[in-house]
């Protein structure tokens, strides 16, 4: 710009404040990161869909996700809003299109990844400090993959209570587990996490911003809907962990039971069903108390 | 008349920037008027419109300073939602405008926002008024550029808006499909009474179309006029990047006062005006000169019996070339013409080796296509997207002119780049995201990345579209420059100017054979053909034929010298 | 090798099947009928299985969402993506059956429920393939999905296909212009390079999203999706019509015939 100084003498009247200050986004801004968000972890996953898995043994060694796209929205945007949209943007676009859908258990996969880009994004206070990012990397992996990997290790651990079962079982799944973990780390979080995202979110800030009318994050102001660092928060990170926990649940306590003790359903009864019912309303109560939450913040600070 | 916008002493500044936008804007637009908003990039005429229907403030959160009235409703204190009742807006990438599967839900969307029980009579309204019910059940990705942006003008019109404002209309649509707009516009205007803004590079059209003019030079309105008088400030307009129409450079270069509107117009005033002019003088030599070239010819791409295919969405395979044979020579500047659909993309990217036919065979620089990856025929032939931000995969417009070079290992990359960099002229820009240049600029970087790849061919895809006059004079003269560094070059193009100043040849296609491959000049004198093809001559062309000049002139430079004996002749 | 024009496992291919089953272009039974009733048809036979360990009954319903699957005209691209998930879930099962020295019943157990979810995602499959995006969000709205959701799925659909051929287009760009290289051991080096480039895709993609998501949403705005005043209108174009009936009416008389069988010729 040639000149940047001039100052111009407004004759209107000033309407409203005077702009400047971070404030909070306008409802069709959050649109917009949601959106945005929704659509590029889509077309992440539709191309990760297509390249085929590598499985050696019982061990996944393929890529799970491509963090680096979910985390580069989390970083430099609004961290709700955009994690919000990432886990719905693969549900919708891949997995109903895919024939991938798996019912009431996608919630588990959403609350998980939510909560653990949510948390992420709000730790990169500079999006342009490589050993931030490279932490939020990991942490995505690292939050996602424990929350399911507990998930799967309570399977077995109310599989085997009261089954007759081969020896060395829970050590070989600890173990399964375990080496699952660390290929994921590896994989998810390093090879297509901390890499790609420490050249991705230098590159894209100050110019991804400017294009969706939003400042960009500068260090020391603070982060526009970044996660509260305060007990209410935590309470409802772990009460929606249990959801997301009774939700796995529903898929799998007939995996688990199911297969080694089927006369599983005839002690406890179709009532255990009503555990599964409970479980969604516990999120969707949640959920709602959230949607108050964040609502309730835009109009106080409007 | 009563004015429906009145602006008082409006300002606006984006949030984070350092300056204002629109700078104590004071302007009123009477109801039913046609209103062309001009005005150089970053003149501020975007974020104008956008104060009309409350994007500004209410989406674009800045500060904003003023009074700004609309249909009675101050802007401020009112609602997006409210004004989009009043104001329709029609964005320039009107692709992402539509959000709907089928046409007919897409024109039903606002009204059913809304809450409007008689959605469905409004939609149907709104095609009917653009005549496009008969798209009604069509998916919106099948529609042709034209149809999309009916489309989305009638997915505005569904809400029966007293005012529409249109962005750029004719900046991604084809100059029939672009005149079309124009005049389902006027109807809509003087049978409805809607107030129409359109947001304009084109002298043509606003001298064609418009009633009044607002030019906007930095953030503010510079005046606000009859569009008679506007044309008759071609000095001031051309100051701002807004060339006369080429008729009214014409009439000037023949020393005819006058602003005529249309081609006819501007015949009967020099015809009155006792203006008869022969051919210029150079014509005919031009002509020679380029037999002359084309003597010796060394192919740079032969294709033979040529024929392709798409799948559709149904299955089958839609033939789109039949048996298409066609040598491109050295020092040919071919410029592929035809409706859309014609098959011209496909033809470019078989010759470029991006993809390889079904039938026949393609040799490019000596090489057959199905025999080397499209990686290694890259070094042959650069193709150039329509949409320069695919072609923009780095950081910064160096990096991405560096890219192929330095990947194939070429120790002169850097100075190679420094060389192409400075002959676009974009030095000065070389650091910054392409992304962030003008029009343009974008068209020149991506020019420069395809010199840089040294290729024997070069194929563009539409390298003018969506340009200003200004920028657009700018890439063909550039292309113009550039014919000594490649071997041949092939451009798709709808833009006749480009195929009038610079195709030393023109291939005509339909419905995916080549129905004429002749010079410009005869192409626009063959009436049958012009009609077949859908193609629309630049206006001094028109003018030419108009008056009877044999050879036509095809650029207004040729003009200027078919009138100049008479001038002389008329001072002796 | 010679290069030609294939007509499967193109990106081009990939595109085109994405747009059959987004819109539901190949007809079908489900998408004639009401969303609402697809979803709870959906639900019926996503739930029947979970309520049986009778190997008859399993293999009675996967019988019948597989016929399904077949009256919905369900694309080879979704089907291979099935199948190929379906077959290794089945050996992933019977190798850890085999390393934990599982016997007969153990692998049984297994197959029972990989055919217990094979049926819930064949069921899931023929449904939501065969609903189109404007009645897929319709119908969420009735059940009383948030409006976001709702739109989210409808925008999803529509801007899937586009996204992805902007996604081929710039990967073709990199690959044209990026430097070559051979293909190495198991042709390792050729997979590394194009992981680079599926990752460096992604710095245009960002940006040129964003560009055209924000006309949308501005437009979003203009055209009262905030103003979220539709929902009532749009639910109200519903209608449950006798084809819907019928077809969930043959549906639970069929599961309730797989019941039926289990319980008189039990397998397993």
């Amino acid at each position: 710009m040639s000149q940047t100084t001039a100052t111009d003498e407004r004759t209107g009247r000033l309407r409203g404040t005077v702009a400047g200050l971070p404030r909070d986004l306008t409802g069709s801004q959050k649109l917009m990161v949601f959106v945005l968000s929704m659509a590029l972890s889509g077309v992440a996953n539709l191309v990760l869909e297509i390249i085929p898995d590598v499985t050696i043994g019982p061990v996944d060694v393929s890529v799970s996700y491509f963090v680096f796209v979910p985390l580069a929205l989390v970083a430099l945007l609004n961290p709700f809003w955009a994690a919000l949209g990432a886990p719905i943007g693969e549900v919708i676009f891949v997995d109903l299109l895919m024939g991938d859908f798996s019912g009431l258990a996608e919630i588990e996969g959403i609350i998980q990844m939510f909560l653990a880009l949510y948390i992420a994004g709000s730790l990169v206070r500079n999006p342009r400090n490589r050993l931030q990012i490279a932490i939020a990397a990991v942490t995505v992996v690292v939050i996602d993959k424990a929350l399911s990997a507990l998930v799967d290790l309570s399977k077995v651990w109310i599989g085997v209570e009261d089954a007759e079962f081969v020896e060395g079982l829970p050590e070989s799944i600890l173990l399964l587990e375990g080496i699952g973990y660390a290929v994921d780390i590896l994989m998810s979080g390093v090879l297509f996490g901390v890499i790609p995202a420490i050249w991705l979110i230098p590159a894209l800030h100050g110019r991804i911003e400017p294009l969706l009318g939003m400042r960009p994050r500068v260090p020391g102001e603070p982060i526009q809907g970044s996660a509260p660092r305060n007990a209410m928060f935590v309470a409802i990170a772990v009460a929606l962990s249990v959801a997301s926990f009774l939700f796995a649940f529903l898929e799998a306590w007939d995996i688990e039971l199911g297969v080694f003790e089927p006369e599983w359903l005839d002690t406890y009864g179709p009532g255990f069903i009503w555990v599964g019912v409970g479980a969604a309303a516990i999120a969707f109560l949640v959920g709602v108390a959230l949607a108050r939450l964040a609502r309730r913040n835009a109009g106080s600070e409007n | 008349m009563t004015a429906i916008i009145e602006l008082d002493r409006l300002s606006f500044r984006y949030p984070g920037a350092t300056r204002d936008s629109l700078r104590n804007v004071s302007l009123s637009i009477e109801e039913g008027d046609f209103v062309a908003v001009i005005g150089g990039n970053g003149s501020g005429k975007t974020t104008l419109c956008k104060t009309f229907n409350g994007l500004v403030p209410h989406y674009w959160v800045g500060e904003f300073a003023g009074e700004a009235r609309v249909a009675g409703l101050d802007t401020y204190d009112s609602s997006v939602a409210e004004l989009s009742a009043t104001v329709g807006y029609v964005y320039q990438d009107f692709q992402n405008q539509l959000v709907r599967p089928r046409v007919r839900d897409e024109v039903e969307f606002g009204p059913m926002n809304f809450g409007m029980a008689d959605f469905a009579a409004r939609g149907a309204e709104a095609m009917a008024m653009l005549g496009i019910d008969h798209l009604a059940d069509r998916f919106v990705w099948q529609l042709s550029g034209g149809q999309a942006h009916l489309t989305a003008l009638a997915s505005v019109l569904s809400m029966r808006p007293r005012i529409i404002v249109v962005d750029e209309p004719v900046a991604e649509v084809d100059p029939a499909g672009a005149h079309a707009l124009y005049e389902r516009l006027t109807q809509l205007n003087r049978d409805h009474g809607i107030t129409v803004v359109v947001i304009e590079h084109h002298a043509e059209f606003i001298s064609q179309y418009a009633r009044s003019v607002i030019l906007m030079d930095d953030g503010a309105p510079v005046w606000h006029l009859p569009v008679a008088e506007a044309a008759a400030r071609a000095d001031e307009l051309a100051a701002h990047g807004i060339p006369a129409p080429q008729i009214v450079d014409a009439c000037a270069a023949a020393e005819v006062p006058g602003a005529p509107r249309t081609v006819a117009e501007a015949a009967t005033l020099l015809r009155d005006a006792g203006v008869s002019p022969s051919a210029a003088s150079s014509l005919r030599e031009d002509d020679a000169g380029e037999r002359g070239i084309a003597a010796a010819p060394r192919p740079v791409v032969a294709a033979s019996s040529l024929s392709h295919g798409y799948r559709t969405v149904g299955g089958d395979l839609m033939p789109v070339l039949h048996d298409v044979d066609l040598t491109i020579h050295a020092g040919d500047r071919v410029a592929l013409v035809g409706g859309n659909g014609a098959g011209k993309s496909t033809l470019m990217r078989l010759l470029g080796g991006l993809q390889v036919p079904r039938g026949g065979t393609i040799v490019l620089d000596g090489v057959d296509t199905r025999s080397a990856p499209s990686a290694r025929l890259a070094d042959h032939a650069a193709y150039l997207f329509q949409r320069p931000e695919q072609m923009f995969l780095k950081d910064s417009v160096r990096a991405d002119v560096l890219l192929h070079p330095a990947g194939r290992g070429r120790d002169d990359a850097d100075a190679l780049v420094d060389r192409v960099l400075d002959r676009v002229r974009l030095t000065e820009f070389a650091d910054r995201d392409g992304r962030t240049l003008s029009g343009g600029q974008q068209r020149r970087a991506t020019l420069a990345i395809g010199l840089a790849m040294s290729p024997a061919l070069m194929l563009a895809d539409e390298p003018t579209a969506s340009l200003d006059v200004a920028s657009r004079d700018s890439v063909i003269g550039m292309l113009d420059e550039l014919s000594d560094t490649i071997a041949a070059a092939v451009v798709a193009t709808h833009d006749m100017h480009l195929v009038a100043e610079w195709a030393t040849r023109v291939v005509v296609l339909e419905h995916g054979r080549i129905v004429a491959d002749l010079t410009p000049r005869a192409l626009f004198a063959d009436d049958a053909l012009l009609a077949k093809a859908r193609l629309v001559p630049p206006q001094i062309v028109a003018l030419g034929r108009e008056l009877g000049i044999d050879p036509l002139p095809l650029s207004v430079a040729q003009w200027r010298e078919a009138v100049a004996p008479i001038r002389t002749e008329a001072l002796a | 090798m010679s290069r030609k024009t294939r007509d499967v496992l193109s990106v081009e291919w990939v595109k085109l099947e994405l747009i059959r089953t987004a819109y539901a272009t190949r007809g079908g039974l489900f998408a004639r009928m009401d969303p609402r009733m697809v979803i709870g048809w959906y639900l019926l036979l996503a739930v029947a299985p979970w309520l049986t360990h009778n190997f008859t009954t399993i293999l009675a319903l996967f019988v019948i969402t597989a016929a399904s699957a077949a009256l919905a005209r369900v694309g080879p691209l979704v089907l291979g993506l099935f199948l190929i998930g379906f077959f290794t879930d089945f050996l992933y099962a019977f190798l850890a059956a085999w390393l934990f020295g599982g016997d007969a019943n153990t692998a049984i157990a297994l197959i029972e429920i990989n055919l217990k979810l094979a049926t819930v995602s064949l069921a899931s499959i023929a449904a939501f393939v065969s609903l189109d995006p404007e009645k897929l969000s319709t119908g969420l709205l009735a059940l009383g999905a948030p409006e976001l959701l709702a739109f989210g799925v409808s925008y999803g659909y529509r801007m899937m296909p586009i996204l992805f051929e902007e996604f081929g287009i710039v990967f073709t760009g990199l690959r044209l212009r990026s430097a070559p290289g051979a293909r190495g051991f198991l042709g390792l080096k050729a997979l590394w390079r194009w992981g680079t480039y599926a990752v460096q895709a992604f710095y245009p993609i960002f940006l040129n999203t964003a560009k055209s998501v924000r006309t949308t949403v501005e437009s979003l705005e203009t055209r009262g999706f905030t103003a979220n005043q539709g929902r009532e209108l749009r639910i109200a174009r519903l209608s449950i019509g006798g084809l819907d009936v019928a077809v969930v009416a043959v549906t639970v008389m069929a599961v309730m015939t797989a019941f039926g069988l289990g319980s008189r010729w039990p397998l397993g």
